[in-house]
């Protein structure tokens, strides 16, 4: 399962730490960047993330632009999800889908960070598949541990060399394996390869 | 939390006990009973900065070193970090083959799989033996230099070559993952090697593959933090020099 990553935009330090600290409790989740004010909201556009924790003080014209056009991980569907870090916002250009208030509770914050990532999770492992190989993937696989180049891959499949790329960054994702041995090892197990093929 | 001079050594082990391994690393023995940090240094005739800046980046993966700590010699970093390597090649890895001939012996899986991680691990250990020469061989050598000109009062012109053809940012751009195998080999083991019988020896195996992986992250923190740092820094004066001296 991928991570699920966390843009946090608050002047307060000490709410982005306390913030911090408690989205830090929920395994598999990442910060991937902090903003403690408008102008350094700039660089934002860069960084992708699955959601966008901001107190809207520090939206202006310019930051709601930014902030449409922020877009999520490869490999996830749709945009950055926006959560506002206050109770209610009179901001309507924005489609907030929660809203934490200053004096909720862990558990309440806890439980509102879950049920977002919970739902992004439902939703992509709808549209495909998360950590089973595809048949296709298996066949790239195949050819990897066989000791073939992208390239070499590539054309033996009549595909480019960027798909054979991709089918390699989703096989590393979902085996948890990044080198080729690794890789090699895990197609031996699984009978994908023979010992005697990769003499 | 930062680790100071005046805090006790005793804590810093309660604190993070890997810091054991640095401690290891500068010989201070246990046994030093409620003693602060500088005065189990000043003992062990160690020098308390630089301590502290190695235990604090080895610690703290958010930590960044501070200049006036700095003043220590080239020559104690690479000697601690040359520590470092041996310790790798003389006990971790070790450990880890013994551990690995142990599941062998006991039959925890197929031979031909235990062959097939035997080999794995034994590519993994050639490939770390290859990075650490080569910063023994290329870095450590030219840290030294550049620490050498950047002392000396004269401009030596085959220090200006030296520059042209290594330069720490280079080592920086190479210093590749390492520990990709050993993430490789933890996720084979506990995600996909068959098993016949149960053995403890395979989580001792893991828990060893998880420490030195987690040690070799340290380490390379730093490289990153304290060595490259210092080595650019002595860079850009001794290019300084060169440019001054041109005019």
């Amino acid at each position: 399962m991928p991570k699920s990553t966390f843009i946090i935009c608050e002047k307060s330090y000490i709410v982005r730490k306390g913030l911090i600290s408690i989205i830090e409790k929920i395994p598999n989740t990442q910060i991937v960047q902090q903003f403690d004010s408008e102008d350094e909201m700039k660089n934002l556009s860069n960084i992708e993330s699955d959601f966008i924790v901001i107190n809207p003080n520090l939206l202006n014209k310019e930051t709601i632009n930014i902030l449409q056009n922020a877009g999520s991980p490869a490999g996830s569907e749709g945009n950055s999800q926006f959560i506002s870090l206050s109770e209610k916002s009179e901001i309507t250009d924005i489609n907030w889908v929660e809203f934490i208030n200053i004096n909720d509770s862990q558990n309440t914050i806890l439980t509102k960070l879950k049920t977002l990532i919970g739902n992004k999770e439902t939703n992509e492992s709808k549209s495909k598949s998360q950590d089973e190989i595809s048949k296709r993937e298996v066949d790239i696989l195949k050819n990897i541990a066989l000791g073939l180049s992208n390239k070499e891959i590539a054309d033996k499949l009549f595909i480019s060399t960027h798909t054979v790329v991709t089918h390699r960054k989703n096989i590393t994702r979902k085996l948890g394996i990044k080198t080729v041995p690794g890789l090699t090892i895990y197609a031996i197990l699984n009978k994908i390869i023979n010992i005697n093929d990769t003499e | 939390m930062l680790i100071t001079k005046n805090i006790k050594m005793a804590d810093v082990i309660h604190m993070n006990y890997f810091t054991l391994s640095v401690l290891n690393r500068f010989g201070i023995e246990l046994g030093f009973g409620d003693k602060t940090v500088v005065e189990v240094c000043k003992k062990a005739n160690i020098d308390v900065d630089f301590f502290l800046e190695i235990a604090n980046a080895f610690v703290d993966k958010d930590y960044f070193p501070k200049k006036q700590l700095q003043s220590f010699s080239v020559k104690l970093i690479t000697d601690y970090l040359r520590k470092t390597h041996y310790e790798y090649h003389q006990i971790k890895v070790p450990e880890i083959e013994n551990l690995i001939e142990d599941m062998v012996k006991s039959g925890y899986t197929d031979k031909e799989n235990l062959v097939l991680l035997k080999k794995f691990f034994n590519d993994y250990k050639q490939e770390l033996l290859n990075h650490t020469q080569r910063e023994e061989t290329v870095v450590f050598p030219y840290a030294i230099s550049i620490e050498d000109a950047y002392n000396s009062k004269t401009l030596e012109n085959s220090v200006f070559d030296l520059m042209e053809t290594y330069s720490i940012s280079i080592f920086q751009n190479e210093h590749e993952n390492i520990d990709e195998k050993l993430f490789d080999l933890k996720n084979i083991i506990i995600k996909y090697l068959p098993k016949q019988k149960k053995s403890e020896n395979c989580h001792k195996l893991l828990y060893e593959l998880f420490s030195l992986e987690q040690d070799m992250i340290d380490h390379s923190r730093i490289e990153d933090k304290v060595f490259v740092p210092k080595i650019r820094d002595m860079e850009k004066v001794i290019t300084k020099r060169f440019a001054e001296k041109k005019q």
